[in-house]
């Protein structure tokens, strides 16, 4: 190593801060795009839908006075350049407009919905991962057997049966015929309205006010719809994981790590796990991602009161503030955990450093 | 970690398989829970709402001047009006208003309150509004024409002569609820009258105060300990968004529901076989019909017109997909209202309906585009008409979508849907089918099927419709729809109905007193569980 690498240049130190700010600002200018170019895609889009957004207020029977009298409030009289530049000027002001259909501020209305689906992704996402991984790096290494097959088979099945069929299959046997879980929603109605806030995720908020009966009623609504899709997500990184890990055991260092004498279970756990740790991070990220804004049809079956609903609600009625602002907040939510996964990349892999 | 993970799920899962008692026992005996699709249910001020659920809702948190029985609908009945005299010349009403009332705000109900509140829909001029405006009502005279004289008495004074029965229906719809002007006094936000306030709470004197409402999720109401006629018996009523209709027949048939109100077909079919519910069928004021635009030069010939009806499978349809959505109707007034006639002469005969389209001179038929919307059972009517139609040598290129805006703009080719209309009157219906003063595209009579049909109604139908609305002899009235019927069908119309709209619930049966009611106004006070 030369003399002229180790030693520091007096400005190095300045320039490595300011290499600093100009990645942060580059990314900032990234995520900002993205959400711009974002809300142009489904402010256009939105306007290309068929639904007309007065009749879905108004009801197809009014009068052509009332027509235009709710068509100038709802501010469609002006250019669309002008509707979208007042929106992103209210935008600014952290004000997402008002829903047409529920009446409610947007903010507030997704304050209170997707906390549901937060909560539902997460556990879903929690099993996958939980259960994937691990029957994916058991297949890889025992390639070939019946374990193997077995966990081939789990995850074909996982990939191909349709997640609404499965949801009233399951709801139909153990729902319906041995009376197990419950048919939908997020709470039993006895135990409705006895906890209000502060997150609108019924687990935290009853584990917080201490309510016992309305946790267990809230998890025991919450277990099936997240097995279900947990299940599907498990499918997806068990596959993964079984290719990731298939390819590193094939790696030179494997048989490095073998003629050294190191056991099996060491070198996959501690060396060639390891390495694929970034690869199933990014997996696990996206499939959460997925899981937050595609639930729909599990929303739908379980009537479970989230963001998927939300959303195929409002684009049904054209309601376009609540879905700008939905898309918005799901656009905002894979940046994060897209720069989550980034920053836990460079603690787990300093080659990313 | 993995390990701790998993034996961590695995004990969360095993808990939480573990069903806590009262999760699935019946509901309770003293809570009504009811499942419906909440999606398109668009606030719950009186004066805005405009949709089924939500007016249902509002018939319950709020009260009228008149009540319209389920079971007598055409028979108004003293509601927050103990009573009311008409003037001789038929323009004057003047109403006692009910002492004792009070608001679930404490306040008491008073002719001011009643007076506000028809001035107040008058004036925000919203879709319902139309109940009080098709009479003459507007924000400029509605000051003058009604008015409170004293706390007890509404004068209310039409600009013309109608007869008296319309100005009564259109005061027990639920756009002329009466609302708690005091309470809503500093709930004004820039001259709104409490426009926004009123969205998700409620300002009534129902037998029901809401407590909460998520949209798309739940509605709570809890009885009013202080309504006039008594508590009722109902504690609480739920209204759960379920829109999947199998989940709302799987809930049902376990008791963890107690009324399912949008279930399909299928559905309803499994859950009558049964056993354990009654299926209400509630006829209502409109009809599935079929639109030809009159602009279309094929379409606007009578004999065109005439083969459409022989396209239509009523029978078929009266069997399968309509069995629960409708009942066979081809006249135009609903049986029960004054004019009704028992007549159905068409049937599906595709011969007939070739011969029709040769003598108009389209032996071999021709292609157009049909627009229906894509829900049952409209648009499996639509497929059928689709295939017929085929046969007979007409190809329909059938889209579904929303296309309702496209009707009113006239700019269609075939349209079907499904209407729907709050007065128990065959005016209602005829205002829209049977009247159109001015064809021009100028006009833009978007409110009414007949001008989006381009339909220009024969004169003599149309006069008879006027006349009818202004008759204030009963029978004369009957006598005039009856004609206006026989007329209408006689007249090959470019709005061709099928089928009289029905609305289907399925209610327990440990449940009594749930009536469907054909103005929307379903009454929870009503309902009582067996033991």
């Amino acid at each position: 190593m030369s003399i002229a690498q180790t030693t520091e240049h007096p400005y190095q130190g300045s320039r490595k801060l300011l290499s600093g700010l100009r990645k942060i600002a580059t990314s900032f200018a990234v995520i900002l795009t993205t959400l711009f170019g974002l809300l142009v895609i489904t402010f256009i889009v939105g306007r290309m839908v068929p639904a007309d957004p007065v009749i879905a207020v108004i009801g197809d029977q009014a009068d052509q006075a009332t027509y235009d009298r709710v068509f100038t409030e709802m501010g469609l009289d002006r250019p669309l350049y002008v509707q979208f530049g007042h929106y992103l000027t209210d935008i600014a002001k952290l004000d997402f407009g008002q829903s047409h259909v529920t009446k409610n501020p947007v903010a507030s209305d997704l304050a209170r919905v997707f906390p549901a689906t937060l909560e539902l992704a997460t556990l879903a996402t929690l099993i996958g991962a939980c259960f994937g991984v691990p029957l994916g790096v058991l297949a890889a290494v025992r390639k070939g057997t019946w374990v193997d097959h077995v966990a081939r088979v789990v995850g074909l099945l996982g990939y191909s049966t349709p997640i609404f069929w499965l949801g009233t299959i399951v709801i139909l046997v153990f729902y319906a015929k041995f009376g197990l879980i419950p048919a939908g929603g997020r709470i039993d109605i006895y135990n409705e309205g006895l906890v209000e806030g502060p997150t609108n995720s019924l687990l935290i908020d009853s584990l917080l006010a201490r309510e016992w009966d309305v946790f267990w009623s809230a998890m025991h609504h919450v277990i099936t719809p997240a097995l279900i899709l947990g299940y599907a997500a498990m499918a997806y990184l068990s596959r993964m994981s079984r290719s990731f890990m298939l390819e590193q055991l094939r790696q030179e260092y494997i048989l490095t790590a073998r003629a050294k004498g190191l056991g099996k279970w060491p070198i996959i756990w501690r060396h060639a796990f390891r390495n694929i740790r970034v690869q199933l991070l990014t997996v696990v990220a996206l499939a959460y991602c997925g899981l937050l804004d595609g639930t729909v049809l599990i929303e739908t079956v379980f009537a479970w009161p989230g963001l998927g609903q939300y959303l195929t609600s409002a684009l049904f009625f054209a309601d376009m503030n609540a879905v700008l602002g939905s898309v918005l907040l799901i656009g905002i939510i894979s940046i994060a955990i897209n720069l989550l996964s980034d920053i836990v990349y460079r603690f787990i892999d300093p080659r990313t450093r | 970690m993995f390990r701790r993970s998993f034996i961590m799920l695995s004990g969360v899962a095993a808990l939480a398989s573990t069903p806590p008692l009262a999760a699935l026992a019946a509901t309770p005996k003293d809570q009504l829970v009811v499942a419906i699709t909440m999606s398109s249910m668009r606030g719950l001020d009186p004066h805005e709402i405009n949709q089924l659920e939500s007016a249902e809702v509002v018939a319950n948190l709020y009260e009228r001047l008149i009540v319209l029985p389920a079971d007598k609908i055409a028979e108004p009945q003293p509601g927050l009006a103990e009573s009311w005299t008409i003037s001789p010349d038929g323009k004057t009403f003047t109403f006692k208003i009910r002492q004792g009332v009070k608001f679930h705000s404490g306040n008491a109900l008073t002719a001011k309150d009643v007076e506000w509140s028809l001035r107040r829909l008058v004036k925000l001029g919203l879709a319902p509004s139309t109940d009080l405006r098709q009479w003459g009502f507007s924000a400029d005279n509605v000051e003058k024409l009604i008015r409170a004289t004293d706390d007890n008495t509404l004068v209310l004074e039409t600009p013309e002569v109608w007869n008296a029965n319309l100005i009564l229906f259109s005061l027990a719809s639920f756009s002329t609820s009466v609302l708690d002007s005091k309470f809503l006094a500093d709930k004004d936000k820039g001259g709104d009258m409490g426009r926004e306030f009123l969205q998700t709470a409620d300002a009534g004197s129902g037998p029901y105060a809401l407590r909460s409402w998520r949209a798309n999720e739940l509605l709570i109401a809890e009885a009013f300990k202080g309504y006039w006629q008594g508590e009722p018996k109902m504690r609480r009523v739920l209204l759960r968004h379920i829109p999947e209709s199998a989940a709302q027949r799987l809930q049902i048939d376990n008791g963890d529901v107690d009324v399912a109100a949008r279930l399909s077909s299928t559905d309803l079919g499994a859950l009558e076989a049964g056993g354990k519910v009654d299926i209400q069928k509630t006829p209502g004021f409109g009809y599935y019909y079929l639109a030809l635009n009159q602009k279309d030069e094929i379409l606007s010939k009578p004999k065109v017109r005439e083969a459409f009806r022989y396209l239509i499978d009523y029978d078929g349809l009266s069997a399968t997909v309509m069995k629960y959505y409708g009942i066979k109707q081809q006249t135009i007034i609903p049986p029960g209202l004054p004019g009704a006639i028992d007549k159905n002469p068409y049937k599906l005969d595709i011969e007939k309906a070739k011969q029709l389209l040769a003598e108009a001179g389209y032996p071999n038929g021709f292609t157009k585009v049909y627009y229906a919307t894509p829900v049952t059972p409209e648009y499996e009517v639509a497929q059928s008409l689709q295939a017929n139609a085929a046969k007979a040598g007409i190809k329909l290129d059938l889209q579904g979508g929303d296309h309702i805006g496209k009707f009113r703009n006239r700019d269609f080719e075939l349209f079907s849907a499904r209407s729907g209309e709050r007065l128990p009157d065959p005016h209602a219906i005829l205002q829209s089918y049977a009247t159109n003063a001015n064809n021009t595209d100028e006009a833009k009579l978007t409110g009414l099927n007949a001008w989006r049909t381009a339909w220009d109604v024969p004169k003599e139908i149309q006069d008879m419709v006027t006349a009818a609305a202004h008759e204030t002899d009963q029978s004369k009235r009957a006598e005039l729809y009856a004609k206006i019927n026989e007329a209408y069908l006689a007249a090959s119309p470019a709005l061709v109905t099928s089928f009289q709209r029905t609305d289907a619930k399925a209610v327990r049966k440990e449940v009594n007193g749930y009536l469907g009611h054909s103005t929307w106004l379903t009454r929870w006070d009503t309902v009582t569980k067996a033991q």
